[in-house]
C-alpha cells in the first residue's frame, strides 16, 4: 500500500527566473502518524506544505496522495482527504466561530447548497473536540490568538480528512495553548488521522510528532524517528546556532546554548 | 444571530419592503405634492394612467437598482475581501457612464442604445482591469485588482470629461450631465422591461451562492484547501454582479454609496455571514432605493438627481456608522 502523502524528487521555484526554493526533496509521510517537519524560517516549509496540499505544483519530480498525483483528483475529492491550517489566517468579516467553523463543510456542499441539519450536529462534535463549544456565537474576532488557532482546527476537524497539514500550529500561542493544540494533534493522530505539522520549534516537535524531516535551506537534511534527527550535531548545523539535546528521564530537551562561539 | 432571529428579521424587512413599496405608488407631485389620495387614484382617470405607466415601472426599477447595486456591494466586499469596495470600483460605474456619453453624443439617445452601449462599456472596464491586474507583477490579487480599478476608472472618468467638453452646451450637456448625476425619471416600462433579466439573473446567482461567498472570503489557501475552484467561483460571482450593475446604472445613472452602505448595515444588523447578510442586504436596498427616490420626485417641484441623494444620504450614514458602531477594517492584500 503507498503512503498517504509523498514527494518523488521534487524541485520548486516560485518563477522562472526565480532560485530554487526546493530542490530535489524525495520524502513519504508515515500514515497515521504526526510528522514534524522542523527547520529554520525561510528554508521552504510553507512551500512544502503547499505542495502536499496541491496548492502548488512542482516544476520538476511528483506529489502523490495515495500513489496517484493530485490532478488524478477533483478539487472537491481532494478537500475531502486533506485539510489545512495556515500559518496566517486573516478573516476579514467579523464571522461568529460557529459560522466560521461550519465553513468546513465546505468539501461536502456544492456551491448552490447550504448547510443542512447534519452538518450542523458535525459542527457542533468539532467544536467539543477542540474544547470550544463555549466560544461557538463570539465573534472571530474578538477571541485570544489561542482561542482562534483552536477555531481554526476545530474548522479542520469539522472537514474531516483523514490528513491533516498544519503550519506552524504553535508559533506566537503560549505554554498552555501550544499544549493544548499538540495533545490534540496526538489525539487524532491516535484515532487514526495522518497530520503533518510545520514549526521552527525543536521542542514542540519533539512534544508531538512521532516521525521528523529536518529542513535546510530547501532540502533534507535528515529524516526519521527523533532519536536519527533530533541530535546535537544535526540542529546546531541546521539552525546554525550551538544547541544541545538532553534526555531526563526519557524525554528528550532541545536547549539553545549561551553565547555562540 | 440564530435561525428564528434571523428569521423574523427578515419578514420585517420584506414587511417594510412591501410596504414602502405600496406607499410609495401614492407619493408623488400629482395632483398636488407628496400624496395622491386614494380618491383621486379612483376617480382621475389621469392619475391612474400616471400610476401605472410611469410610477409603478419607475418604483419597480428603483427596488431592483437598490436590491442589485447592495448584492452587488455586498459580494464584491467578501470576494475582494475589503469591506471598503463597492460596485463602482473597477471601472464599471465609470465605464458605463462613458458608454453612455458616447452613445448620447454620436450615436443616439435612444434608451436601449444607451443602455447597450454603457453595459458594454461596463462589462469592457470589467475586463480591461482584470486583464491590467494579470500583468502587474507585485502584491496580492486584491491589491493588483484596486490598483487596476483606479487606473481604468480614472481612464474612463477622463474620458466622460473630454465628451463633456465635447458636448454642445445648448443640447447635448444637460442631458449628459443629467444623465451622469444619476436619475429614474426616464424610466417606462420597456427599459424596465430591458433591464429585468439582467437584473434578476444577478440577483438570482448572488443569492443561490449566498453561503458560498463566505468561503471565497477566507485566505486563498484556505478556500482552496476547502475545495473552492477560487478562479472560476469569483469569476462566476463577479460577472453576475457587474452585469446586473452595468444593465441597471445604463438607465439609472451613477448612483453610488448604495452599494457600499446597505452590506454594512446588513451585517452590523445580522452579522457577517452572508448566508444571512446577503438576503438582507438585498431588501434594505429596495427599502433605501424606493425611499430615495421618493424623495428625489417629491422634495422639489423639478426632479433632484437621485445620486446626489443616495450620496447624500449614504455619506451621512456612512459618518454615523464610522463613529457610533465603528466600521472594521484590516489591512490586508
Amino acid at each position: 500500500m503507498p503512503d498517504i502523502l509523498n514527494l518523488e524528487g521534487v524541485h520548486f521555484r516560485y518563477a522562472e527566473d526565480n532560485p530554487l526554493v526546493l530542490e530535489d526533496l524525495s520524502l513519504e509521510i508515515p500514515t497515521g502518524k504526526v510528522t514534524a517537519i522542523l527547520g529554520p524560517n525561510g528554508t521552504g516549509k510553507t512551500t512544502l506544505l503547499h505542495l502536499l496540499l496541491g496548492l502548488l505544483k512542482p516544476n520538476q519530480g511528483a506529489a502523490l496522495v495515495a500513489g496517484k498525483p493530485h490532478r488524478a483528483y477533483s478539487r472537491r475529492e481532494l478537500s475531502k482527504l486533506i485539510g489545512l491550517v495556515p500559518q496566517f489566517e486573516s478573516i476579514p468579516f467579523n464571522f461568529s466561530v460557529f459560522e466560521y467553523v461550519t465553513l468546513g463543510r465546505s468539501p461536502y456542499l456544492n456551491p448552490f447548497q447550504m448547510p443542512g441539519g447534519e452538518d450542523l450536529d458535525i459542527v457542533e462534535n468539532a467544536l467539543e473536540v477542540a474544547g470550544i463549544p463555549h466560544l461557538a456565537d463570539k465573534p472571530v474576532m474578538e477571541i485570544s490568538g489561542g482561542e482562534r488557532q483552536l477555531v481554526h482546527v476545530a474548522r479542520v476537524l469539522a472537514q474531516r480528512t483523514r490528513i491533516l497539514l498544519l503550519d506552524e500550529p504553535t508559533a506566537h500561542l503560549d505554554l498552555e495553548n501550544q499544549n493544548r493544540i499538540l495533545s490534540l494533534l496526538k489525539k487524532m493522530s491516535a484515532e487514526g488521522t495522518t497530520a503533518v505539522m510545520t514549526t521552527h520549534d525543536p521542542n514542540a516537535a519533539i512534544f508531538a510528532a512521532d516521525y521528523f524531516i529536518l529542513m535546510k535551506a530547501g532540502q533534507i537534511a535528515a529524516q526519521g524517528s527523533a532519536s536519527a534527527v533530533i541530535t546535537s550535531e544535526n540542529l546546531s548545523r541546521v539552525f546554525r546556532t550551538p544547541i544541545r539535546v538532553e534526555v531526563n528521564n526519557g524525554y528528550t530537551m532541545v536547549v539553545m546554548e549561551k553565547g555562540g562561539d | 444571530m440564530n435561525t428564528r432571529n434571523f428569521h423574523r428579521t427578515l419578514v420585517i424587512l420584506l414587511l417594510a419592503l412591501v410596504g414602502t413599496f405600496l406607499l410609495s405608488i401614492f407619493v408623488g407631485r400629482y395632483p398636488e405634492p407628496f400624496w395622491m389620495p386614494w380618491r383621486v387614484f379612483r376617480d382621475d382617470p389621469l392619475a391612474r394612467l400616471l400610476v401605472l405607466r410611469l410610477r409603478l415601472p419607475r418604483l419597480l426599477t428603483a427596488l431592483l437598482l437598490g436590491m442589485v447595486l447592495s448584492a452587488a456591494g455586498a459580494v464584491m466586499q467578501m470576494v475582494f475581501r475589503n469591506p471598503l469596495v463597492e460596485p463602482g470600483f473597477l471601472g464599471v460605474s465609470q465605464g458605463a457612464a462613458f458608454g453612455a456619453a458616447v452613445s448620447i453624443l454620436w450615436l443616439t439617445s435612444h434608451p436601449l442604445v444607451i443602455e447597450v452601449s454603457a453595459t458594454f462599456f461596463g462589462l469592457l472596464a470589467l475586463a480591461g482591469a482584470y486583464y491590467l491586474s494579470t500583468r502587474i507583477r507585485y502584491g496580492g490579487w486584491v491589491l493588483r485588482l484596486i490598483l487596476s480599478g483606479v487606473a481604468v476608472s480614472a481612464l474612463f472618468s477622463a474620458g466622460v470629461g473630454v465628451l463633456k467638453y465635447l458636448a454642445d452646451p445648448l443640447t447635448e450637456l444637460p442631458e449628459l450631465t443629467f444623465w451622469l448625476l444619476g436619475g429614474l425619471y426616464s424610466v417606462t416600462w420597456r427599459e424596465l422591461l430591458f433591464v429585468l433579466p439582467f437584473g434578476l439573473a444577478g440577483i438570482g446567482v448572488i443569492y443561490a451562492m449566498r453561503w458560498r461567498i463566505n468561503l471565497l472570503s477566507l485566505n486563498d489557501e484556505t478556500a482552496f484547501s476547502l475545495g473552492a475552484s477560487l478562479g472560476r467561483e469569483r469569476l462566476v460571482l463577479l460577472v453576475a454582479a457587474v452585469s446586473a450593475t452595468a444593465a441597471l446604472t445604463s438607465i439609472s445613472g451613477i448612483i453610488g454609496w448604495i452599494g457600499l452602505i446597505v452590506p454594512h448595515i446588513a451585517r452590523r444588523l445580522l452579522g457577517a455571514s452572508a448566508e444571512k447578510s446577503v438576503p438582507a442586504a438585498m431588501l434594505m436596498g429596495g427599502i433605501f432605493s424606493l425611499v430615495a427616490d421618493d424623495l428625489a420626485r417629491t422634495l422639489l417641484p423639478g426632479e433632484i438627481p437621485l445620486g446626489i441623494l443616495t450620496s447624500a444620504i449614504g455619506a451621512v450614514l456612512f459618518m454615523y456608522l464610522m463613529i457610533s458602531m465603528g466600521i472594521k477594517v484590516r489591512n490586508h492584500a
